[in-house]
């Protein structure tokens, strides 16, 4: 299992990277199912819809008892018997156990994640009983013994060919490749398999409590199927699926297909309640029916105030399908049962910690997950608190360790910087390091690391400090720790440009790193203590406006720091200051409200990279724009808002990952034909351009606050 | 003259057509059953998905099935399918999981937005029909095409608040796309879908 460990999940890793079926197929995937997702909501207010589901799911999560309770009163009176399960195991007894008392001898299922959850095959067999899948994608990975590697389309790694291959040998006949002959050997095979089975077993998309009913979502139809032909149907369904009324039943669907597979709708919603008429050989003929609540863990994560969001989830799998990581490898490397974003947080809450610890590690903070999220889950921020707590449980790795002392010390900091400058000239070639060894910078070789630069920005101030001017928009400049040390050259353009424009530039000596790497580490106490910092510096520097030339620093500081100092005591210098936070983009289109005119435009054809924290931590999406083409000739390229693959020391962590990100990204740039390309970020500008010099390539990378300067009107 | 929402009808038509549902518009139910009985005529007999269940030796005829239909309709349909020599099947749906020809249904409401039928399918045999057959025709009064799923929640709780209930949202013909992501229809239910509307 390449969970165990590091190393054997880095060797999983490479070769999910190797399988050119996979890349090609998911990428394409990638793609399309943006582009269908927009059509699709077009008709919808997506950002509406999403807000009333995340509200409806905590307000839900707060009754959950006594929304179980009202749904056991109208299922009595219906004849449905219902359980609670405490434990996945207790699950599986209960459903072993209705087995038996009925006899049976034969099941299907249709698809449930919580199933899966359980492992309720495996009890199911081992009790004695045969078990067949019918969802099409569930039977092949049933038949060729893998877990499912997406939550929607669990055969989505799989090509036609290895399909054929495995219902050649189910069937003992050849098979062809041929996609809608293969889809009618499922038909014939499984139409059997039903008009066999003794017992169905269902998943519940929701359990409504206001009548009782249960409803489950299905394209192939096999869910009507399943809980019809069977004498018995268990539903397995979290707790977490009760639902208050209809209505919250209805509004869910109006989003979960639509961020499932761009449908408006499934093609069938079934909507059951009570004990329903069954032909089959029973009392009365009525279905003998069964719903197992499964709690496994759920009540306490209800509890858990900075995971409990996690419970709002509906599984419509989008996480997964806009995951650059997910994209790369794969479900099977990007989560246990539970795939994508949402995968790596249930299985460190089902699965164990062991296997959640390599998982947590592999997401690279990009936000592309929580922008599409059904019920609004802020997924990274999540992950970023489960890395933590595993920190403090099997404590931390030894290097974010040090660094997370490193950067909370702003003195300590400083000075090691200082002496980094005189111990790297050895390894160091102009503007970049050369020759570190491997232990060092061990899978960097896919791009040129920057060195430290001669002079901090906070040494080179003083002397480029323009005068006061009273009349100027007050605004303080947050260096934030690459900047100042690798790249002060961004913050020395972004003070003429600033200045040029009018605004009246401070800059406090106290500020600190954003403390977002530390963050990203799950080095808890760094992080708070770099943030109380930071409020501390800018408290009394009479400024209106805080700007930074960091997407990843102004999101963290803006979204973050509420949160991280909550317990501080300090709510309104943390709301003051993180209410004056703003982008250099932002800041010079909407509050100096810049005018082309400002630029002379000499035509320069350039590309922008979207840092992820910028067009998805704070939503920027035109101002970048706007000023690029003020001051060049704008060329749009595919997936611009697609990570670059840097997430700080996730580059560190994943090479291998970050560089094929980072590859796809400069390709696509470059094939625009542009010469330059810009970014807003100096992780972004350090992966993209230190990739660019490595592979040699044309494109000139600059920060904004370059570009822009060299097109400055005097 | 029951109320049409012209709005929500055309909806429902726009809306039908990018999920595969064929829509037709005719005056009355009777109408609606000569399409039906059409279809039938027209589709090449099906194969059996369980060989082995249906005696092999006489030779099979084409079934029409149509569980849920009152008693007048009910002898109209049979009557045009007899003389086409059809096998109309009332009940006992559990006898022909090999598969039967065609379905002809009523849908009790139309949502617009999603182009679903809503189907109540309590009785087996109606459930049964609507999922074992290769070709499905659901006659739909345009009167009963509500604009979206929010409109249709009052005939839903009544139906729901029911001892027994199953009800269906039916929006097109059963599909997957779990090989290689290729969308293909027919993977356990009918292969295709026509929406016959009622000018009622
Ligand atoms: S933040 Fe980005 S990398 Fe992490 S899980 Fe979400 S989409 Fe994947
Ligand atoms: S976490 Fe959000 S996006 Fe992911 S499966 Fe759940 S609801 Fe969908």
């Amino acid at each position: 299992m390449s969970l165990e460990n590091m190393k054997s999940y880095h060797s999983s890793l490479q070769q999910a990277l190797d399988d050119e079926f996979l890349r090609k197929t998911l990428d394409k995937f990638a793609v399309q199912f943006k582009a269908n997702r927009q059509t699709i909501f077009a008709d919808v207010n997506e950002k509406e819809l999403i807000a009333e589901i995340a509200e409806a799911k905590d307000e839900s999560l707060d009754h959950l008892d006594e929304l179980y309770e009202q749904f056991c009163q109208h299922a009595a009176k219906k004849g449905i018997i219902v359980h609670r399960a405490a434990t996945a195991k207790d699950a599986c007894d209960l459903v072993c156990q209705i087995a038996n008392e009925n006899k049976v001898k034969t099941v299907i299922k249709s698809k449930s994640m919580t199933a899966e959850e359980i492992h309720i095959n495996h009890a199911l067999e081992k009790n004695g009983q045969e078990v067949c899948e019918t969802d099409l994608g569930e039977w092949i990975i049933q038949l060729r013994h893998e877990g499912p590697s997406h939550m929607v389309m669990p055969a989505i790694h799989l090509s036609r060919y290895q399909v054929a291959d495995t219902f050649t040998d189910e069937t003992n006949e050849k098979q062809d490749s041929d996609i809608s002959l293969l889809v009618k050997v499922a038909r014939r095979q499984l139409r059997s398999k039903f008009a066999e089975a003794d017992m169905g077993i269902s998943g519940a998309n929701f359990a409504v409590a206001e009548n009782g009913t249960i409803a489950i979502c299905t394209n192939e139809g096999n869910g009507r199927l399943t809980t019809t032909l069977p004498r018995v149907h268990v539903a397995i369904c979290g707790i977490d699926k009760l639902v208050p009324s209809l209505h919250d039943a209805l509004r869910v669907i109006k989003v979960l297909p639509r961020n499932a597979t761009a449908q408006a709708i499934t093609t069938y919603v079934s909507w059951i309640t009570g004990a329903v008429d069954c032909q089959a050989d029973v009392p009365e003929r009525r279905k003998i029916f069964h719903i197992v609540f499964l709690d496994n863990g759920r009540s306490q994560i209800v509890k858990d105030r900075k995971c409990r969001e996690s419970l709002r989830c509906v599984r419509c799998g989008a996480c997964a399908n806009v995951c650059p990581v997910y994209r790369l490898v794969g479900g099977h490397q990007m989560g246990y049962v539970y795939i994508g974003a949402i995968g790596l947080i249930l299985t460190y809450f089902f699965h164990g910690h062991d296997r959640a610890r390599v998982l947590a590690e592999n997401c690279i903070g990009c936000e592309a997950c929580k922008d599409v999220c059904a019920a609004g889950i802020d997924l990274p921020a999540i992950i970023q608190e489960i890395r933590a707590r595993l920190n403090e449980e099997f404590g931390s790795p030894m290097v974010p360790a040090l660094m997370g002392r490193v950067l909370a010390s702003r003195k300590l900091f400083h000075t090691l910087l200082k002496f980094a400058k005189f111990a790297q000239k050895p390894v160091q070639s102009g503007q970049y390091i050369r020759h570190l060894p491997d232990i060092f910078i061990h899978g960097q070789g896919f791009r040129a690391l920057p060195a430290i630069a001669d002079k901090a920005f906070r040494d080179i101030w003083p002397a480029i400090k323009p005068q006061e001017k009273p009349g100027g928009v007050k605004v303080g400049l947050f260096a934030g720790c690459a900047q100042d040390f690798l790249y002060p050259g961004h913050l020395t353009a972004a003070v003429k440009v600033l200045s040029k424009l009018g605004a009246d530039i401070k800059f406090p000596d106290d500020q600190s790193c954003c403390g977002l790497p530390v963050q990203m580490m799950g080095q808890r106490k760094y992080a708070m203590e770099t943030a109380k910092a930071n409020v501390l510096a800018f408290k009394n520097a009479g400024v209106d406006h805080i700007v930074t030339l960091c997407g990843s620093c102004a999101s963290h500081m803006k979204n973050r720091y509420p949160d991280i100092l909550a317990d501080q005591n300090m709510d309104d210098d943390v709301k003051a200051f993180s209410d004056k936070i703003i982008d250099f983009s932002s800041f010079l289109v909407d509050v100096l409200k810049v005018k082309p005119e400002a630029f002379k435009n000499g035509g320069e054809k350039v590309g922008y990279h979207y840092p992820c924290h910028l067009v998805r931590g704070l939503s920027v999406v035109q101002e970048p724009k706007v000023l690029l083409k003020a001051a060049g000739d704008y060329q749009q390229s595919p997936e611009e808002d697609v990570c670059c693959g840097f997430g700080g020391t996730y580059s560190l962590k994943f090479p291998e990952i970050s560089a094929t990100l980072l590859e796809n990204k400069l390709n696509n740039v470059e094939a625009t034909g542009a010469t330059y390309l810009v970014t807003d970020c100096p992780g972004c500008y350090m992966q993209l351009n230190g990739g660019e010099q490595k592979r040699g390539g044309k494109l000139k990378v600059e920060h904004m606050a370059e570009f822009l300067a060299r097109h400055m009107i005097d | 003259m029951p109320n049409i929402n012209a709005a929500a009808v055309d909806l429902f038509t726009a809306k039908a057509k990018p999920v595969t549902i064929e829509v037709s518009t005719v005056n009355t139910l009777e109408e609606a059953m000569k399409f039906a009985l059409e279809v039938c005529e027209k589709k090449t007999l099906g194969k059996s998905l369980l060989p082995g269940t249906a005696s092999p030796d006489a030779p099979r005829k084409k079934t029409l099935a149509a569980p849920a239909l009152d008693e007048q309709s009910w002898s109209f349909l049979a009557d045009g399918g007899t003389k086409k020599d059809f096998e109309m099947v009332r009940g006992g749906l559990r006898n022909y999981l090999g598969g039967i020809d065609v379905t002809f249904s009523v849908a009790d409401m139309g949502i617009a937005d999603t182009a679903t039928s809503v189907i109540e399918c309590e009785k087996e045999d109606v459930r049964l029909s609507t999922m074992i057959c290769e070709i499905h025709v659901v006659a739909l009064a345009k009167s009963k095409i509500v604009s979206s799923s929010y409109e249709a929640e009052s005939y839903l709780l009544t139906a729901l608040a029911k001892d027994r209930n199953y009800t269906a949202f039916i929006s097109g013909p059963s599909r997957t796309a779990d090989i290689e992501r290729v969308l293909t229809l027919g993977v356990h239910g009918p292969l295709e879908l026509y929406l016959v509307l009622l000018e009622q």
